[in-house]
């Protein structure tokens, strides 16, 4: 019945963007200070995971290692009335950059309605402390004696190549974007780093580092590319700064006349501290 | 006699160069093993000391050991009863000298006359008297796949259109290209259906790469894939078993437009490249398009959006192609693949609903001792489960579909990694992740070809039989 095929969608566009958010219920009963075990390879104990590494990278790892998940050992998760979830997760970690084994992580991800996810994160790292603060010492050195600003553009590239030299760049970029990540992240959306468009350094008058970064970054389960502009300012021995901007990627839209069929407006955040 | 000797006369005229009407060779073969566990190993032992074969390496039975090469000759009237016992005790081997296909094109004749006579060739030149002659030995592999093209590197779909007729064209008695459909901007999609020449009607696996233009790992697998069977076609007898009774069908690449796109304008790129509204928006999500509860869940009914279901269930030339071939074939189908990244899954369905299909205990199992052979390889661990519990829901999935209209093995994988890299998974992977994906897809194929097609009988085909013909030909006319 092609009609009526033609009629529903219509009908339902004047309803509303997406269908109902059936999928968003949670598949345990909802009672609160109940802790309820998660399955550790199901998405709700992985997205808790990830939202705790993006907040452990971008507050506490170091530029030159950041960590990726490696796998969940447990989880469980606590409604906390009137607040939300609270998700209790053990991982194991791996260094982003090289995949070495980089130990464990036990961390608490509370998800809010209004505010980013409040996370407390304790790592056991199996990497040496000693030779990562080496290696953001020299990093920082080597960007912080540059005469022309560095710039570099697709990293990863198309082929998923990385040139050796931008593999620290890429560090950074890690480091920076995961504090947009976990910003951004809720129970039902995560991200992902998916490549780097450009990066550009500012030179500064202070001691400071900083760059400016195109990022984009995969939405899930949405699917969307989001195009994060983002400024970051490093000091060695504190953490990042980072003032950013996102709107999801509309190249779609590039072919006609530019108009935005309803997509999220662009959102513009930044760090405490001067910039 | 005479239709004895007729067929030795052919044969002499057509085999070239070097081999004469003489009708000297010896229909003995030297058979390369390389035993992996001690039961092979004994039994290797055993075959030796009982039949009296002669051994050229290692000297002595005492001496095989697993892991290690092992080269038998094997006299002419032996050689059917050591293959067979081979082929019982799951022993692989391959016959390292071995003519280029391209003698198959000079046989003319019926079809029961060429697999006879094919036969008769791939053995008797195979014998003692040609290795003795020739100071190398040639692998087949160099004829049947283009020389130059590099499955360890991602290729635009020129090089793919290429390939396909160039693999066609190399292997014609075992690979078809096939007509599917065409996509929106009028390109023609492909699929390569692997075949072995047989009057049995066939049961089919079909596996399709590429629905998301991003994952460029996906027809890396699908082309990886086709090189593997083609290749080991003649030395494994796990792929010609299952190629007695199924038939491969491997699309490489469904999303050719959006596949394109991601090599020319957008790397990132999901979706088809349907115009709507105006040609201000682009792009269905193919993997949201399907008939299975198409709409409801895990979609968007917006065409900015990358999960943009279409305008109705199979809107897309992409899905109808697909579709309208499947349906036709449906009983046939006893397994349907889908390759994507990333994340390492192997997704069962459904998608649409935590409701699990009436098959779900088996599906995982098998699942599960796939996911299992892929670990094996490189330590490469992937989940397995529902689509719907391990990941998010969705409606309208390709693999959805297929279960729901009845093919009972309905899989979706998604590939390397875990989201390092994600989409732009480095070409330096590509090697590694194919190798460990080609055991997961052939424990599924293995698995389904034991459970329709029990027995492991590889006896019956009109290949030995001509083949044991041939030989008794041949011993007449020596001794005659």
């Amino acid at each position: 019945m092609p009609g009526l095929r033609a009629a529903l969608p219509a009908a339902l566009l004047l309803l509303s963007s997406f269908p109902p958010a059936a999928a968003e219920r949670l598949p345990w009963p909802q009672v609160p200070g109940v802790m309820h075990p998660l399955n550790p390879s199901h998405r709700e104990a992985v997205w808790a995971a990830w939202t705790a590494l993006h907040y452990i990278n971008s507050h506490e790892a170091s530029p030159s290692r950041p960590l990726a998940l490696h796998k969940v050992v447990k989880a469980a998760a606590k409604m906390i009335p009137r607040l939300g979830w609270k998700y209790y997760v053990h991982c194991t970690t791996e260094g982003y950059i090289h995949g070495e084994n980089a130990g464990s992580c036990f961390a608490t991800v509370l998800y809010l309605k209004k505010s980013p996810p409040v996370v407390h994160g304790k790592c056991v790292h199996a990497q040496n402390k000693k030779q990562i603060q080496e290696e953001d010492h020299r990093f920082y050195e080597y960007l912080q004696h540059q005469k022309k600003p560095i710039t570099a553009n697709y990293i990863p590239d198309s082929n998923g190549n990385i040139a050796h030299d931008h593999l620290q760049l890429w560090g950074l970029a890690i480091v920076g974007s995961s504090y947009i990540m976990w910003k951004q992240s809720t129970e039902h959306t995560g991200y992902l780093l998916a490549q780097v468009s450009s990066v550009k350094q500012q030179i500064r008058k202070d001691n400071a580092v900083a760059f400016k970064f195109i990022v984009l970054l995969h939405e899930i389960p949405t699917q969307q590319m989001n195009v994060c502009h983002m400024y970051l300012v490093w000091t060695l021995g504190h953490p990042i700064r980072v003032k950013y901007s996102c709107a999801p990627d509309n190249h779609g839209l590039e072919d006609g006349s530019g108009q935005d069929s309803g997509s999220a407006a662009g959102t513009s955040h930044e760090t405490k501290g001067n910039f | 006699m005479l239709l004895f000797l007729g067929m030795a006369f052919s044969l002499g005229i057509l085999i070239p160069g070097k081999f004469s009407l003489k009708l000297q060779y010896d229909g003995d073969q030297v058979l390369h093993i390389v035993p992996e566990t001690l039961q092979q190993v004994q039994h290797l032992q055993h075959l030796c000391s009982t039949l009296l074969l002669d051994l050229w390496k290692p000297l002595l039975p005492e001496d095989i050991r697993a892991g290690e090469d092992l080269h038998i000759r094997v006299p002419a009237p032996l050689v059917q009863e050591v293959k067979d016992s081979l082929d019982q005790h799951t022993i692989s081997y391959n016959i390292p000298y071995k003519q280029s296909g391209s003698h198959s094109e000079l046989i003319t004749s019926s079809l029961w006359t060429q697999t006879f006579i094919y036969q008769c060739e791939r053995i008797l030149i195979h014998d003692v008297q040609e290795l003795v002659d020739q100071s190398t030995p040639e692998t087949s592999s160099q004829k049947q796949i283009p020389e130059s093209y590099s499955y360890t590197q991602y290729h635009p779909m020129e090089e793919i259109y290429t390939w396909m007729a160039q693999i066609q064209k190399n292997n014609s008695e075992l690979v078809t290209q096939h007509y599917l459909g065409e996509t929106v901007e009028n390109r023609t999609i492909y699929y390569l259906q692997i075949s072995q020449p047989s009057d049995k009607t066939k049961k089919i696996i079909w596996m399709d790469c590429g629905i998301h233009a991003r994952e460029w790992i996906s027809p890396a697998f699908c082309q990886w894939f086709v090189k593997e069977i083609l290749q080991n076609y003649e030395s494994d007898p796990k792929i010609r078993k299952f190629l007695q009774n199924i038939d491969l069908y491997i699309l490489p690449v469904l999303n050719i437009d959006g596949y394109i796109y991601s090599w020319e304008t957008a790397r990132l790129w999901r979706k088809n490249r349907s115009p709507h509204m105006n040609g201000t928006c682009y792009g269905t999500d193919l993997n949201r398009n399907f008939n299975s509860s198409w709409g409801t869940l895990g979609v968007s009914y917006n065409c900015s959006s990358e999960i943009f279901c279409g305008t109705g269930p199979e809107s897309e030339p992409e899905t109808r192609a697909v579709v309208q071939l499947i349906e036709r074939k449906k009983s046939d189908i006893l397994c349907y693949l889908t390759i994507h990244s990333y994340g390492q899954y192997i997704l069962t369905p459904y998608g649409s609903t935590t409701e699990p299909p009436s098959n779900n205990e088996e599906l995982m199992r098998v699942a599960q001792t796939a996911a299992a052979a892929l670990t094996e390889k490189y330590g490469t661990s992937y989940e397995v489960g529902p689509t719907s519990l391990i990941l998010y829901s969705n409606s309208g999935s390709s693999r959805d579909w297929a279960r729901m209209i009845g093919i009972p093995f309905s899989y979706t994988f998604e590939l390397r990694d875990k989201g390092t890299y994600g989409f732009v998974l480095p070409a330096d992977q590509i090697q590694p992740t194919c190798e460990e994906t080609m055991l997961a897809v052939t424990a599924i194929i293995d698995y389904v070809d034991q459970k329709y097609f029990p027995g492991g009988a590889t006896m019956l085909t009109s290949g030995s039989l001509g083949l044991s013909l041939c030989l008794t030909a041949v011993l007449t006319l020596i001794v005659t």
